[in-house]
């Protein structure tokens, strides 16, 4: 099967959308015969993202979540889509969420809009991969990003075959739909000794704006 | 009160809702309140790259210096925050969602945990954020489903940025309406 990707990450190349893509592409390709087009939506030009959509038939659109939804050029993309309502031979579509904080549940909003969606596009609707916390990859240890990287793999690998997306891979990946209670227990511990605060201190020192971190400049 | 309102009106054309604004906001004006509007589709405004500058390099500032700072200014210093938006494709306008993209200076990177269930940045500011409200035109094929998708999205957006959504109305309805539900906040 063909697929075409449009990748929604605001930071183009260099960013976690690009990262779990890679991991699901590599699954993809393990069926003989598949390929693939995978395109930036972040400063292209939408004649070519909107000629690239009329020649897909499988369509992945994958992007992070911004306060709660689609990134503003997430959504200026969708609304270039607005010509494809109620055509026939629309793509086959399948979306893709990751959140910098913790917990799933925190995109399942936007995966009830991206369902609906596809739904006005009458286009075939593959389903939705949802996973939280990926800001904090970076910070994790090896043998755990690598199990969340498999999910991926693994997901790619059913998708070349069946064009479907696993149902129990989803729902394992997405885990934790919302944080347990000793999780939230040990993140208010980790709050008071200040360890919770480590990944952005790190950054803040590194860019010499750790004293300016409270800093409120628009107050009147 | 001080009221700001997002007008995420893309087109030019549909001057319908401008105008259904600019009475809501004589109507306002009249019952004593302030109103600051921003007609975003006029505005300079980078969209955001999640750089995460202004959580770690200037602290509080998006480190591009566009329009973004002004809405940022008026946000936090505001009662009450309208966004307003014709539905395109189901949700309120890429316009929009760009500008509010930009509003997470006024949040601070530090996570917190909210009613004890989900994490969420903290305050950057010692005081009450801004109630918001949503003001929507309907599109040919909006049904009852859509209007619950945006508004569960703006309640989500409500919790991120500490506070919680007042109303979600229609522009179908009177704008009197819409003044009367703005002032019983």
């Amino acid at each position: 099967m063909k697929l075409t990707v449009f990748n929604g990450s605001p930071r183009g190349k260099k960013s976690n959308t690009t990262i779990l893509l890679e991991h699901f592409l590599k699954g993809f390709m393990e069926t003989e015969g598949n390929s693939y087009e995978f395109e930036y939506i972040v400063n292209k030009d939408e004649g070519k993202l909107i000629e690239m959509f009329k020649d897909a038939s499988n369509v992945i659109l994958a992007f992070p979540l911004y306060t709660g939804c689609m990134p503003g050029i997430v959504k200026s993309f969708i609304e270039s889509l607005k010509p494809f309502r109620g055509k026939k031979d629309n793509p086959r579509i399948g979306f893709m969420v990751q959140g910098g904080l913790p917990e799933s549940y925190q995109s399942r909003f936007v995966e009830r809009y991206l369902e609906k969606l596809a739904k006005r596009l009458s286009c075939q609707y593959v389903g939705c991969i949802v996973k939280g916390g990926i800001e904090g990859t970076r910070m994790m240890p090896r043998f755990m990003t690598k199990k969340i990287f498999n999910y991926f793999y693994e997901l790619g690998k059913v998708y070349g075959k069946s064009g479907k997306f696993d149902e129990m891979l989803l729902n394992r990946l997405a885990k934790p739909e919302l944080l347990p209670a000793w999780r939230r227990l040990f993140y208010k511990f980790s709050r008071l000794t200040g360890m919770a605060n480590i990944y952005w201190d790190r950054q803040l020192k590194e860019n010499n704006a750790f004293e300016k971190r409270f800093d409120k400049p628009y107050i009147r | 009160m001080k009221i700001t309102i997002l007008n995420g009106n893309p087109d030019p054309d549909n001057q319908k809702f401008d105008d259904y604004l600019n009475n809501l906001i004589k109507l306002l004006e009249l019952s004593d309140n302030s109103v600051v509007d921003f007609k975003l589709r006029e505005m300079k405004i980078r969209h955001c790259r999640g750089c995460f500058g202004c959580w770690v390099k200037t602290p509080g500032q998006c480190i591009y210096k566009d329009d973004s700072h002004d809405i940022c200014r008026e946000y936090i210093n505001s009662d009450f925050i309208l966004f307003a938006s014709p539905l395109v494709m189901g949700f309120t306008s890429a316009v929009l969602k760009i500008a509010m993209d930009k509003l997470i200076p006024v949040l601070h990177p530090y996570i917190e945990l909210v009613d004890n269930k989900e994490c969420h940045h903290e305050k950057r500011y010692d005081k009450e954020y801004p109630f918001i409200g949503l003001l929507i035109e309907r599109e040919d094929d909006t049904n009852s489903e859509d209007i619950e998708i945006v508004s569960d999205i703006y309640v989500r957006f409500a919790i991120d940025f500490k506070t919680s959504l007042s109303f979600v109305k229609q522009t179908d309805i009177p704008v009197q309406e819409v003044s009367n539900e703005i002032n019983c906040i």
